[in-house]
């Protein structure tokens, strides 16, 4: 992590802060470190880790009852009739309510207003919201809730999103969600080499260890406060005041402590019954999922089917990529038409491709819903990708890594998209670095305890049916959202007898949105303490804490205000020596002038004043995709590298990762202990959608939603994480230079397990996870 | 008016011993008798389950132990799968040891009880097919005193747990020989089984005995595979065998246990397709997986 810093002090973008602490502190004492660049704790770490951090499911308020949500249990049906009589009746129930209950819009939805807020003429998915109860006791409540009669006429179900197209409508709004062609360059170049390849990749489940909950408050003025877990506060508050039929300054959320957050946080099937029950009871209402509710709930990564082909010239050097890409959207729209824009910008990969044509479709379906989650359509497309140049090394006879660095993009190559990579883009850098890498020691083979073998400690491993692969994949993934969304936010600062205080709605959600504000202020101000307070939307917007957008938009306004404090710090001072702004310095609380005449302390020019700015950070506009796929779409790009190692049991199918040695593009380190985690993080749920991670449905019905048949990654099957390079060449356009780290790791590292457990197996893998069936070496 | 008080309402009882458990459920037969209750509490937290009462059996010390009993080994029901992974208990019933430590994250085997396992009764129960394998006995307490039953009888439920009875001891022989338990999961972190196989050496009666846990809701014996490949071993001399007849026991086992479907009308990859027809490919993998493990628990307990 270190060899990357050099490029530091040499690449100051405009909004370059003043002097940088040169050395960074090891990681581990993160107590009396400040500013930016070196690792600071973050101000919850140890609550979290103590378990005595509040979070949605703690809140309490005398009084409350407990809500409960009766879910269709057929993933399509026509409902004849709901019957909530019984349940009304029973004791201690307080409200019921149903579709006929909703005062103000019945539809809702993010990006297009296609989602009622309970099922009532007729249900799309499994576990969609019917009716939901309030009672004095959680248990009441969901007797109560199934105790509500609903006559279902059921309705064969379209599971199998290539039969959408020319099935009846699912929905008014028809079952084409989005369909983008991509026209770039001569349709008829054809290269020597051609490789055709089908990609499956299954639904991954965001899987929140701390399921979703929430508490209602109604207000005396008719309103209501929700006290949730949302990574989107306003957007949640428009969402909820349209359904209530209320003003949006009648409906205030409440940002609680945010246990992690993807589709599983942006559900307002949770938060919209909820709010309805406090208004119709009067009283707190509080709803905690049970694990099988979140996994039926919340919204999942897009399952996929991908067709590609490839052309390339005798050198291996890529002539045209052509792809059929299928997004199954689910029940509803949710985020689809922006996965369905990244995955068809990036279908190529970051490769230089002259000619690309992709069809790219995301379509309505019975499934459960997808949405949101890291690296949403790049993920999908850069398993097939990869899997293809993987195809196309080995029909050439190349090393798969020196077929990809023959095809590596660079600042300053286009996209597909028509847009020129204007951000850096250290391809090759990322992949030399990843392939120069040392490789774990294979296991010696009389020190058997040495070596957890694919299975675990207790399993049946068996070291002589154990091969070992390593495989390469690169992938890109925008920055902030695409295609003309507004990514505006915007920050207060105050500080007041020498400490700080930033008031931003920016949600922490774990990705140390909170920390970097805080390094922010005390770089600019030279204050030691910064206190960010907790997001409602009381506060102005800042938008959803998702594609890095807080690093670079809040983080880009809490800079911009910082720095308008300061000027009202040192103003007064200037004009009284006689120098302007620019020439006074402060460091380390102190604050001297250019000459050294002038040194004072930061607390002592504060006594008695309280200084306030607010300021707003908007990055360049985009434009939407045009009719053949063209236009200057992303604002940023990020990419990485990764290098998997596996062991792969040929006879079992069972598949162990050993390393994973990463290269990622970073832009600048602003915390090197915070980005090391989101990699490690990201790195780990990579390896989940490729090893063990996918809801699985029978004709729509979710199978097993709890997190035994859900199998997650546990602390044995995370691999070591290896950061063996982190390039920081400024993004220029960025606050600080720096890019989002979290997601690039996610889109990557599936596509590198994948190829890794090709060269073990000599399997082909076009699906994610990876069976087990699939891992076991051909039979003779 | 709260409903409160009246859902927690149900009585809970804590015997301190195995005749005070027997009468406290003859008292109050819908009470739901709990040891670990890593599987009861959180069927009950789900709210599939809402016992009328509970008789913990956590206090009840006599059957959180075990003693010997000419050539068995007398195995309190209460057995925690932490207790049985322990050496002390390995060296007495090694793949029972084995299956404990392989039977999840260590909170649940610190809570989690052999007899749990048992009455459970869970396809991918770890202990199961070790039992069956070892053709151990349950001895069942109940009002008209206790009775034993072969491990087999209670799960295919030939002689199924009466009511008011407990389950207070499992009998199993102490066999001085090899034993193996071989899992497959999909991770390598604690997961279930998607196969097992627990194998044992019985040199006293001349005998292997394998059972196949996870494919089928209860443990499966290839008695014919036990039987020939038995034959094979020279019990007198090394006990060794040719890799090949590993190989072929492995097979042999894995198709008695998942036969080809030549009897099923309708063809399970392709149900307009011919009658019979091949294994789907993820049962084809399963058999795979089967004979791979069968073939390592006979090597290894012969190595």
């Amino acid at each position: 992590m270190t060899a990357a810093r050099g490029g530091r002090e040499a690449a100051a973008g405009p909004d370059a802060v003043t002097a940088l602490p040169t050395v960074a502190a090891p990681l581990g004492t993160g107590e009396t470190e400040r500013g930016l660049g070196v690792c600071v704790l973050p101000a919850d770490a140890a609550a979290k880790t103590q378990g005595i951090f509040p979070y949605a499911a703690d809140l309490w308020a005398e009084g409350l009852l407990w809500a409960a949500v009766l879910r269709s249990p057929h993933p399509h049906a026509r409902i004849v009739s709901i019957d909530t009589t019984h349940a009304a009746d029973m004791p201690g129930v307080r409200a019921v309510i149903t579709h006929a209950d909703v005062p103000g819009d019945a539809m809702h939805g993010r990006r297009v207003a296609d989602r009622p807020v309970f099922a009532h003429d007729v249900v799309r998915h499994h576990g969609e919201p019917i009716a939901a109860v309030a009672a004095d006791h959680p248990d009441t409540a969901r007797l109560a809730a199934a105790a509500i009669i609903v006559e279902y006429e059921v309705l064969e179900p379209v599971t199998d999103p290539e039969k959408a197209f020319a099935a009846p409508p699912l929905h008014p709004d028809g079952n084409l969600i989005r369909h983008i062609p991509l026209r770039f360059g001569d349709p008829a170049a054809t290269g020597e080499v051609v490789v055709e390849g089908v990609y499956r990749i299954g639904r991954q489940d965001p899987a929140p260890v701390g399921a979703e909950a929430g508490l209602a408050v109604p207000r005396p003025d008719g309103g209501v406060e929700l006290y949730v877990a949302s990574t989107d506060p306003h957007t949640d508050r428009d969402l909820a005041a349209a359904c209530f039929g209320l003003e949006t300054d009648r409906v205030k959320v409440v940002v609680t402590g945010v246990p992690g957050a993807m589709a599983d946080r942006e559900d307002p099937g949770f938060q919209l019954p909820l709010g309805l029950l406090a208004l119709k009871t009067g009283h707190p209402v509080k709803l905690v999922a049970t694990r099988e509710e979140s996994f039926l709930g919340h919204a999942h990564r897009h399952p996929a089917l991908l067709r590609y082909r490839h052309h390339a010239d005798a050198e291996g050097r890529l002539v045209k990529v052509e792809a059929q890409l299928l997004l199954d959207a689910g029940a509803y729209a949710d985020a689809s038409s922006d996965a369905l824009a990244a995955a068809v910008a990036f279908a190529a990969g970051p490769y230089v491709v002259p000619h690309v044509f992709v069809e790219g479709w995301a379509v309505r379906t019975n499934n459960p819903p997808s949405g949101h989650v890291r690296g949403e359509g790049a993920m999908q497309v850069c398993a097939a990708y990869e899997g293809q140049m993987d195809k196309l090394a080995a029909k050439l006879g190349l090393d798969p890594a020196e077929l990809r660095m023959r095809n590596v993009m660079a600042t300053g190559d286009l996209l597909p998209t028509g847009q020129t990579v204007t951000c850096p883009a250290p391809v090759g850098e990322l992949l030399k670095a990843v392939r120069d890498a040392e490789l774990p020691p294979l296991p010696s083979a009389d020190d058997e305890t040495e070596w957890l073998l694919p299975g675990g400690l207790e399993g049946a491993g068996e070291p002589g049916a154990v091969r070992r692969g390593v495989g390469y994949a690169l992938g890109m993934v925008h920055m902030l959202g695409a295609e003309g969304h507004d990514e505006v936010s915007t920050a207060t600062v105050r500080v007041q007898n020498g400490t700080a205080t930033v008031i931003c709605s920016a949600v922490e959600t774990g990705q140390g949105f909170a920390t970097l504000a805080r390094q922010i202020v005390q770089e600019v101000l030279g204050v030691d303490e910064v206190a960010v307070l907790p997001a409602d939307t009381d506060q102005p917007p800042a938008g959803p804490s998702a594609r890095g957008r807080h690093t670079w938009v809040s983080g880009g306004a809490v800079e911009r205000a910082a720095k308008m404090v300061r000027t009202q710090l040192l103003q007064p001072l200037a004009a009284k020596f006689g120098m302007s702004v620019e020439l006074l310095t402060i460091a380390d609380g102190k604050i001297t002038s250019y000459d050294g005449v002038l040194s004072t302390t930061v607390a002592e020019t504060l006594h008695g004043k309280e200084l306030w700015a607010t300021a707003q950070c908007r990055p360049h506009p985009t434009e939407k995709l045009d009719e053949n796929g063209q236009g200057d779409a992303f604002v940023g790009l990020a990419f990485a590298a990764i290098r998997a190692v596996v062991d792969v049991d040929i006879e079992l199918g069972t598949i162990r990762v050993v390393d994973m040695a990463v290269a990622q593009d970073v832009g600048r380190v602003l915390n090197p202990r915070q980005v090391a985690a989101r990699i490690e993080a990201g790195v780990t749920q990579g390896v989940g959608m490729a090893l063990t991670e996918d809801l699985r449905t029978a004709r729509g019905v979710v199978k097993r939603p709890s997190l035994t048949g859900y199998a997650l990654p546990t602390a044995l099957d995370a691999p070591r994480v290896r950061i063996v390079k982190l390039v920081e060449e400024r993004d220029v356009v960025a606050p600080f230079g720096a890019k989002a780290v979290s997601a690039a790791p996610v889109v990557v590292s599936p596509a590198a397990v994948a190829a890794a457990v090709r060269a073990a197996t000599g399997r082909p893998v076009g699906r994610l996870p990876i069976r087990p069936q699939t891992a076991v070496a051909r039979q003779v | 008016m709260s409903t409160y008080a009246r859902q927690t309402g149900s009585t809970v009882t804590l015997p301190a011993s195995l005749d005070e458990a027997v009468a406290a459920l003859a008292a109050m037969p819908t009470a739901v008798p709990v040891a670990g209750g890593t599987d009861l509490m959180a069927a009950v937290n789900s709210g599939l389950l809402r016992p009328a009462g509970l008789v913990g059996l956590g206090r009840i010390s006599e059957i959180r132990g075990w003693q010997y009993a000419d050539g068995h080994a007398l195995l309190g029901a209460g057995l925690t799968h932490a207790r049985m992974g322990r050496p002390d208990f390995a060296a007495l019933i090694p793949a029972l040891a084995a299956a404990a430590r392989a039977a999840g994250p260590p909170q649940i085997r610190n809570a989690g009880t052999l007899g749990g396992n048992i009455a459970s009764a869970a396809p991918t129960g770890d202990a199961l097919p070790v039992l069956a394998a070892l053709e151990a006995n349950v001895i069942l307490a109940g009002p008209d005193g206790s009775r034993e039953v072969p491990v087999s009888h209670l799960l295919t439920g030939m002689d199924p747990l009466r009511p008011g009875e407990l389950l207070a001891f499992v009998r199993a022989p102490l066999l001085h020989a090899p034993q193996v338990f071989l899992k497959a999961t999909a991770r390598t972190g604690p997961g279930r089984a998607t196969a097992s196989v627990a194998l044992v050496l019985d040199p006293a009666r001349r005998g292997v005995r394998c059972a196949v846990g996870a494919v089928a809701p209860m443990p499966l014996r290839p008695l014919e595979a036990e039987r020939w490949v038995a034959g094979l071993i020279d019990w007198d001399g090394a006990r060794t065998l040719d890799p090949q007849v590993c190989t072929a026991f492995g097979e042999y086992v894995a198709m008695a246990c998942i036969p080809d479907p030549v009897d099923d009308p309708v063809n399970p990859v392709d149900p307009t397709g011919p009658a019979g027809g091949a294994l789907p490919p993820a049962v084809a993998h399963l058999r795979r997986t089967v004979a791979a493990l069968a073939r390592r628990a006979l090597g290894r307990a012969l190595s």
